[in-house]
């Protein structure tokens, strides 16, 4: 099988196709140019049933290119990296100019345009070494383990019909014709698990799922004890009558909701007048006080970086402080529009996308209090588990929240019966306002970026069902 | 796209250490994107992409691997590696190769490569002019127009191998009207599996109009019921209802492992008599319409359910091959870079007799749901939501006001037997579907049909 030395690190090189490629970009007439180069190695691994289903490698590479010619901007990429492909695809980047509007904003970033002026996450927390000591061989097992140990949690558990390992080594390098040229290189791994558990002719699902930078992190007893947990404690589950009752979040639903809030802070969605949040700096949107980040410098948050989606230093940004609206999250272009500076959070999702504006490690900051003491405060109410539907179901524009969700109904401070099939609505801006108390069990899911958020008590929110 | 004999050697390759099956996909792709916003274009991309994806059977176990090139030597030495992640011996070998046929011919008039740049620009403006002047209150518009270009060649170990070229077009609009504090959206997509003629089957400027529309008349919204009520969903987009509650439900990836609810059900009953259900992927420039699937094999029609009775499952090589069923062409990937899996192509509910009007004057109490936002379901339990994105209360059998987005939640085995009425007029919406990290075009279709009894999201008890 594969061994770590196939693992290839690309390092320099990338940056020497930048360079190739601005010597090519040289010879048109343009105003300014920008090249962002990213690879990535990848591994996947599926198990089911005690064997491999599906082992896939990749390793992929491209290059995207930003023209910058009176005012206006053309874009294109290429995964061909031959000389001829690279010629198409300034030619493209060049042609694409004609078409998009001119723009006075529309220049490449200055550092004097920087909030944050060095960097302030080192090479060594985005990618770790230790990462290279695991061979597919240890990571098939890993998966393999983690299948026996979510089966062996609980007898109920009849079937794990998904488990799943994937990691990358990704490497991303930027050259501008404004000067700025660096690199940098991260490692990621991820392991998912879903449980079919059955009793009495009713079947439920749980799933659950670890990440960090290197295999070693993943707490495989904890991801199976969750996943199991989840899957169990559902079965049996009813509807309930339609009404208004007190939700008490589990920090992976609370985070899926702060997710679509995040959507609707980035100056281009304010900009565009797409987001609730439109001239609302300054004020108090929440009703208690809680502080919400942006922080791309967080060593094991797996949306850190060294610069951003335009070579952009990534810091730290208050969004919410005290329950107030602090500043939206800016690229160059949306805060030359703002006259303010940008706080390094274009986003690109990859060489085959322009920077956008969008979070980073984006996450609301846990208070000390338990979650049995968050629960002990509920007479009666819901404690949502999951949420299914959020990207049909929340409309970030409107602001209108309506998902499917399920859980335990809680009486008294205590768990009492297994909830399901009804629907929690809601609109984000009456949710703000309805969160009342904060857990102290912060959790980061993946999720277009990498979203934080602990449990969440939730007061009067619509629950439908009978 | 590869050369015969190279294709021979690659698949011989990955067959070398005992491997029982073997396959390459390649793909050339070209792409156009442009995107106009704030009234001007901001995004004019384009992007090319080629490679290879190299597949193996070992067993129950598949084995992939891709590389961005169609280079001899990138491929063998590809072929070399993934081959060498299992240790075995095999005889196979791959000594002829014969070109599939299939039944799906398309006659592609306006290639987006010769559509001129400047041309495209126009449509988005139009597109953009069209949904301002429909109201004052319309605050924004993105439209989005992209269009593909592809070469897809597939050749496996059984001697197989196809060549097709894929022409697709898309064009998205997403309005939003504001009066006071009330915001709403609308969106309409016009998405096909051809050139620029596209436009002749429908004209972008009314397809703005009918976004507006939806974003203007959704301002006066009242807060959506909730509780159980009778639904009565209206045609095209209203199919996302059976893609979510069922389709999934028969992909045969799921039933293999135990995890569709559907499981041992072929030929029982698992929906009421007036429903008939197909997965059609030779409807002519369909967005989910092909020649051959992502494994080679020609695309077909297959009924799902018949009368309420289900026929068949939704297959690809692997899954047809395991339970031992008729293959359906369902085997599809979003590109070299993937995995086939079994999936929806167009999938819709057959017309019955009735008329739609009489359909929603059937119901005393309730909602009529006609465009939606999507969908998602748990296979394994049948567990579904889709979201309303325009929807309106029926009072005494007539449409009153609007109401503000909700979700529908529901169990998709007890809902499909309650589907009362199923009407006569047909029609097709296309979307894009998730799964397993990957997102493919397809189309949902369906007549305005009656759901008797299903949970409303809204607020209002």
């Amino acid at each position: 099988m594969q061994d770590n030395k196939s693992y290839m690190i690309r390092g320099e090189k990338l940056i020497k196709i930048c360079k190739d490629t601005a010597f090519r970009i040289n010879k048109y007439k343009v105003d300014e140019f920008e090249i962002f180069t990213a690879s990535s190695v990848e591994n996947e691994i599926e198990i089911f049933k005690g064997k491999i289903e599906t082992l896939s490698f990749s390793d992929s590479i491209g290059i995207g290119i930003r023209i910058f010619k009176d005012k206006s901007i053309g874009y294109a990429y290429t995964t061909v990296l031959d000389k001829s492909s690279i010629e198409d695809c300034i030619r493209k980047a060049v042609s694409n100019c004609k078409i998009t509007g001119r723009e006075d904003y529309n220049y490449l970033p200055g550092e004097e345009e920087f909030t944050f002026k060095q960097k302030l996450i080192d090479d060594k927390s985005l990618f770790r070494e230790d990462f290279l000591d695991y061979n597919i061989e240890s990571k098939v097992t890993l998966a393999k383990r983690l299948e026996t140990l979510t089966k062996s949690k609980d007898t109920r558990i009849v079937d794990i019909d998904n488990v799943m390992y994937n990691d990358s080594i990704s490497e991303t390098a930027i050259l501008n014709s404004a000067g700025f040229c660096d690199r940098y290189k991260t490692t990621t791994c991820f392991i998912y698990v879903n449980a079919i558990s059955k009793q009495n002719g009713d079947t439920s699902t749980g799933d659950f799922f670890g990440c960090g930078r290197a295999p070693g992190d993943l707490d495989l007893e904890e991801v199976a004890e969750k996943a199991a947990g989840r899957s169990v404690s559902i079965l049996g589950g009813k509807k309930i009558k339609s009404q208004r009752v007190d939700l008490l979040l589990d920090p992976i639903v609370s985070a899926q909701f702060l997710g679509v809030i995040a959507g609707t802070l980035t100056a281009d969605s304010v900009q565009k007048r797409k987001s609730l949040f439109e001239g609302k700096i300054g004020q108090k949107i929440f009703s208690i006080d809680v502080d919400i980040f942006d922080d791309g410098t967080i060593p094991d948050g797996l949306s850190s970086k060294s610069f951003d989606g335009e070579g952009v230093i990534k810091g730290k940004t208050c969004v919410f402080k005290d329950g107030c609206l602090k500043t939206y999250l800016y690229n160059t272009y949306t805060a030359r529009k703002d006259k303010t500076l940008s706080t390094g959070n274009a986003v690109r999702a990859s060489y085959r996308s322009t920077p956008e504006v969008g979070i980073s490690n984006f996450y609301l900051e846990p208070s000390d209090i338990d979650f049995s003491l968050l629960l002990n405060d509920i007479d009666r109410g819901f404690y949502v588990m999951d949420i299914i539907g959020l990207h049909s179901g929340a409309n970030p524009i409107s602001g209108q929240v309506s998902v499917g969700a399920k859980g335990i109904w809680v009486e008294n401070g205590n768990l009492s019966y297994p909830v399901k099939e009804v629907t929690i609505a809601t609109d984000i801006l009456s949710f703000c306002k309805s969160i009342k108390k904060v857990g102290n069990d912060l959790r980061f899911i993946p999720l277009g970026g990498y979203i934080g958020s602990p449990s969440l008590l939730v007061r009067d929110v619509a629950v439908s069902g009978k | 796209m590869i050369e015969d004999r190279l294709t021979r050697e690659i698949l011989n390759t990955l067959l070398r250490n005992g491997a029982d099956f073997s396959e390459i996909f390649a793909q050339r792709r070209v792409f156009n994107n442009l995107r106009l916003e704030d009234s001007k274009i901001e995004n004019s991309s384009s992007g090319y992409e080629l490679g290879c994806g190299l597949r193996l059977w070992v067993g129950d176990s598949t084995f992939y691997a891709y590389v961005d090139s169609l280079e001899k030597n990138k491929l063998l030495n590809a072929a070399k590696v993934l081959s060498s992640a299992i240790n075995g011996s095999s005889s196979l070998k791959v000594l002829n190769l014969t070109e599939t046929k299939s039944s799906y011919n398309t006659n592609i008039k306006k290639f987006p490569g010769k559509v001129n740049p400047g041309s495209k620009k126009n449509t988005l403006e139009a597109v953009d002019k069209s949904s301002r002047d429909f109201s004052p209150t319309i605050i924004q518009v993105t439209s989005v127009l992209s269009d593909t270009e592809e070469e897809i060649y597939i050749a496996n170990s059984y001697g197989a191998f196809s060549f097709e070229k894929m022409v697709k077009t898309f064009l998205a609009v997403n309005v939003v009207a504001r009066k006071r504090k009330n915001v709403r959206t609308g969106y309409k997509s016009l998405a096909r599996s051809s050139g620029y003629e596209a436009f002749d089957f429908k004209n972008p400027e009314n397809l703005a109009r009918e976004a507006s529309k939806i974003a203007v008349d959704m301002l006066d919204a009242v807060n959506a019921p909730s509780g159980e009520l009778p639904v009565v969903i209206g045609p095209a987009f209203g199919g996302v209802i059976f893609h979510e509650a069922c389709g999934h439900g028969l992909e045969a990836d799921a039933v293999m492992k135990n995890a569709s609810v559907f499981k041992d059900k072929i030929g029982k009953k698992i929906a009421s008599d007036a429903v008939t259900a197909v997965d059609d992927s030779t409807l002519k420039y369909r967005w989910g319409s092909y020649k051959f699937d992502g494994e080679g094999f020609p695309s077909s029609k297959t009924v799902l359910i018949k009368d309420g009775i289900l026929q068949s499952y939704i297959y690809d090589l692997r899954t047809s091959k395991k339970l031992g069923a008729k293959q359906t062409g369902n085997g599809r990937r979003q590109s070299f870079r993937h995995v086939p899996v079994p999936r929806m192509s167009n999938t819709y509910i057959e017309s019955r007799d009735e008329d739609s009007g009489s359909i929603i004057k059937s119901v005393n109490k309730g909602i009529h749901a006609r465009e939606f936002a999507g969908g998602q379901v748990d296979p394994v339990t049948g567990d579904f939501v889709f979201g309303i994105s325009e929807g309106y209360l029926i009072e005494n059998g007539k449409i009153s006001f609007p109401i503000k987005d909700a979700t529908l939640i529901g169990n998709g085995p007890e809902i499909l037997k309650r589907i009362e009425a199923v009407g006569n007029n047909l029609d097709f919406a296309p979307g894009f579907c998730g799964k397993s990290g990957q997102s493919i075009s397809n189309e949902v279709g369906q007549p305005t049909i009656k759901v008797s009894k299903i949970t409303v999201g809204g607020t209002e008890n």
